[in-house]
């Protein structure tokens, strides 16, 4: 991705299959912001010059007619700019976000191990016999590869603190809290390498705990797997505690 | 000096106030850390040694701490309220003056407290004035430094609870004859509300910090998961749930007060009545008890059921609709006006503004789908800026300039007042929308260095206008501490009703309890205007009947 210049000051690169519809969701919210403050602004300004010190105040709180107002524009507001975000954020969480019943039962998902510590983001593999926390799983540090257009299914956990896995490029974020799994999924429709955040305060080096999810075409990804896989065999040590961090995986 | 036993609410009122704005310098220069350190990263502050990773986090934690629960609500609550609420109810005294006392001095011991976390081996808190734990507990944050300041926050939290108890009784218990319900001004309503909330959830707040603090001291496990736990471990998600079911009605204990001065001060520099008056109390009572039922869309991303997502994300959106309730009758007074742009006037204007933008930017937070981008962005922090720092602090401002007269018995420079409050109105607004863009763009929060992400890099040109914006606005507070500074030396008397309303801090001048006759804004009402030749009347001042005694009056 090219570096952005100082004025480019939209959301992130949109990576994922799934980013539309939030972004649609987000630019409306962000035009009616603007044209809220302006009209409120301009409704204020326009007061302040015609009602000035000179004018003779009324004396009447207000009319049958003025509490309508009041009613009619509050009301308006909310099915309008409310009711847009109720209805647009309730697809968004019906095809996408929390619905996990679609990838759950499609064989080409991949399945990714996620243990997030202080301060860096481990991964793992289910590697080539399907199952976690065995011999064959790959593991890695801060990096993690994903295919082109097939769904991506992470689980989380923390050792330490409360975390945050964010993918800014692909529109999802959740807290990773100590003594619980958490899910999260996307779909890539672009090749690149992209930045992991964290996005919850977890100490000093909070700032640090920086990751590159680096998405690959279908075919170089399924290579890179076997190849990982019959790597993390051979590479496998039963003594290490330390790298059977993994967990039989859970479902959603 | 008045005798530090002191229980006058007067007396307390003030030093509220000078104890409130100390806080509020000390977090305000926190903030400028901050702001420095994001706009020059890795620069020596000036004077100074460069900020390292720890010493960011804990002046964020510091500056969070500070505003919330050591300026904010002392100044509005305890500094305006105390001061002011007998004052417009027609009371002599608080209902429990002695508890007065103790809250000011419990909050002055919770100072104490936090100043002294500065000198622990390994420095402040430094967990965010959330002190999320496992993070806030040993393991994230060893040390007495982090104990003494979730101490702190216990205590000052018993203070605000001790004072809205105070006020709560105040108002139901104290009001004058004739003072009805309905006859209130609307930060009275406003101040009994937010006491009200004060009362329900900190509670809560206790039950949270309180467990952190058993964690710390004890060695309990409440919170404590994951690999610490051994031998059985809590859930920090409990947590969550009890520290925001108080922190979100908190925000509205903060932001209530500034809704109740807007709506006064609009109607009295208006010269004409509140308009819907009894909406905007139905509104402000509709959010307290809404306020409790909102809470988790703070924990969007934190694996909430999608049912409870999905009931928390349509309340959060319900709960707009009081405010533009309340948005609107303040436009709607103005409308057919007759408007005196005083400095009070300006900084209620200023805060409208700052307030309804800051509004509606917590509308994509309070959806699921919008919020899982923008959480923890600065787009929250340029959100709860615009409300809860903006807005609250133009309310303090014209509260301030409103009441200086009836506090010192002098007068403000008013020039003065409404060149500081245009100024500080705009550059509140061009420093939050810039943090609300560049959440937008993808910068996240509490980062010591931002731009170790790639896809934030290009976003420092940005962060170093909004620091020079920021550095601007604490430069323009000199106006204010000039103007307070030069009122108090030069003691310039002031003539006893100075706006020209009717409430009875201004009009109610002997010993005697008034009677009250109307509501707090009866403005360019025709008979009054008929009789007296004037276009405001005191609560407590009866309109005379016949011709004759309006000559009498007259002569």
């Amino acid at each position: 991705m090219s570096p952005r210049g100082p004025l480019e000051l939209g959301l992130p690169f949109d990576a994922s299959t799934h980013g539309a519809l939030v972004d649609a969701l987000l630019a409306e919210n962000e035009r009616f912001d603007f044209l809220l403050l302006g009209l409120m602004v301009a409704l204020i300004a326009f007061v302040l010059v015609r009602f000035g010190r000179r004018h003779k105040a009324s004396p009447i709180a207000e009319t049958r007619r003025s509490r309508m107002l009041v009613v009619a524009v509050a009301l308006g507001i909310f099915v309008l700019i409310d009711g847009a975000l109720l209805f647009g954020s309730e697809r968004v969480m019906r095809t996408w976000l929390w619905n996990f019943e679609a990838i759950e039962a499609n064989p080409q998902t991949v399945r990714i191990e996620v243990n997030a510590h202080q301060w860096a983001w481990d991964f793992r593999y289910a590697g080539a016999d399907g199952a976690f926390n065995s011999p064959d799983d790959p593991l890695s540090w801060n990096e993690v590869r994903i295919p082109l257009g097939r769904p991506v299914h992470f689980q989380l956990a923390s050792t330490d603190v409360i975390h945050a896995f964010a993918l800014p490029n692909f529109r999802v974020q959740t807290e990773v809290i100590p003594g619980r799994i958490q899910h999260v999924w996307i779909e890539a429709k672009a090749l690149g390498r992209f930045e992991i955040a964290c996005s919850q305060h977890c100490g000093a080096s909070h700032y640090k705990m920086r990751g590159v999810l680096e998405v690959m075409a279908p075919d170089d990804f399924e290579r890179w797997a076997r190849t990982a896989s019959q790597r993390a065999g051979t590479a496998h040590d039963p003594e290490d505690p330390g790298q059977r961090w993994g967990w039989a995986w859970r479902r959603p | 000096m008045r005798g530090l036993g002191s229980t006058d609410h007067k007396v307390l009122a003030r030093r509220y106030l000078w104890t409130g704005l100390f806080m509020l310098t000390f977090g305000g220069l926190l903030a400028m850390v901050l702001r420095w350190q994001l706009a020059y990263p890795g620069r020596p502050l000036p004077g100074g040694a460069a900020l390292t990773p720890h010493g960011y986090t804990g002046v964020f934690t510091l500056h969070g701490l500070t505003m919330v629960f050591f300026a904010i609500s002392p100044l509005l609550l305890g500094a305006i309220g105390t001061f002011v609420t007998p004052l417009l109810i027609g009371a002599r005294e608080m209902a429990f003056p002695k508890l007065t006392r103790l809250s000011y001095w419990i909050y002055v011991a919770a100072i104490a407290l936090l100043f002294s976390s500065l000198f622990a081996r390994f420095g402040t808190g430094t967990a965010g004035w959330t002190s999320y734990p496992p993070l806030s507990t040993g393991l994230g944050t060893p040390g007495w430094g982090q104990t003494a300041v979730s101490l702190a926050v216990l205590v000052v939290a018993l203070s605000s609870l001790l004072g809205a108890v105070n006020l709560v009784v105040t108002v139901v218990r104290s009001r004058a004859p004739g003072m009805h319900w309905m006859r209130l001004p609307l930060t009275v309503w406003s101040l009994f509300f937010a006491s009200i909330l004060l009362v329900l959830f900190t509670p809560s707040l206790f039950a949270a910090t309180g467990m952190v603090l058993s964690d710390r001291i004890f060695g309990t496990r409440f919170f404590l998961a994951g690999a610490q736990a051994v031998a059985g471990g809590g859930d920090p998600a409990v947590y969550l749930h009890l520290f925001w079911l108080f922190g979100h009605p908190e925000v509205y204990v903060l932001i209530l007060p500034a809704w109740g001065l807007i709506g006064d001060l609009v109607a009295w520099f208006s010269r004409r009545p509140a308009h819907w008056y009894r909406a905007t109390v139905y509104a402000m009572a509709a959010v307290v008890a809404l306020s409790g039922l909102v809470y988790a869309h703070h924990l969007f991303t934190a694996g909430l059921s999608p049912m409870l997502g999905r009931a928390f994300m349509a309340l959060t959106l319900i709960i707009s609709i009081p405010a533009e309730i309340l948005f609107l009758n303040w436009l709607l007074t103005l409308w057919r006006g007759s408007i005196h742009l005083s400095s009070p006037m300006l900084a209620a204007l200023g805060g409208m503004v700052v307030f309804g933008l800051g509004g509606i930017t917590g509308l994509p937070l309070g959806a699921v789908a919008t919020d899982v981008v923008l959480h923890d962005t600065l787009w929250v922090v340029g959100h709860f800026h615009l409300t809860m720092a903006g807005a609250t602090f133009l309310a303090l401002c014209a509260a301030l300039y409103y009441w200086f007269p009836k506090m010192f018995g002098c007068a403000l420079n008013e020039r003065l007042g409404q060149v500081h409050v245009v100024l500080s109105s705009a550059l509140f607004l061009l420093v939050f929308i810039g943090l609300l863009v560049a959440g937008y763009a993808g910068q996240h929060r509490r980062l010591f260095d931002p731009y170790q992400y790639a896809f934030i890099e290009h976003l420092l040109p940005l962060n170093k206008a909004v620091s020079h914006a920021a550095f601007l606005l604490a430069l323009v507070q000199g106006l204010l501490v000039f103007n307070v500074a030069q009122a108090l030396l030069r003691r310039q008397p002031v003539e006893a009703n100075p706006w020209r309303v009717g409430t009875l801090e201004w009009t109610h001048g002997s010993s005697a309890l008034p009677l009250v006759l109307r509501g707090a804004h009866e403005l360019s009402q025709p008979e009054v205007e008929r009789a007296l030749g004037r276009d405001w009347i005191g609560q407590a001042e009866a309109l005379p009947e016949s011709p004759d005694e309006t000559e009498a009056l007259a002569s």
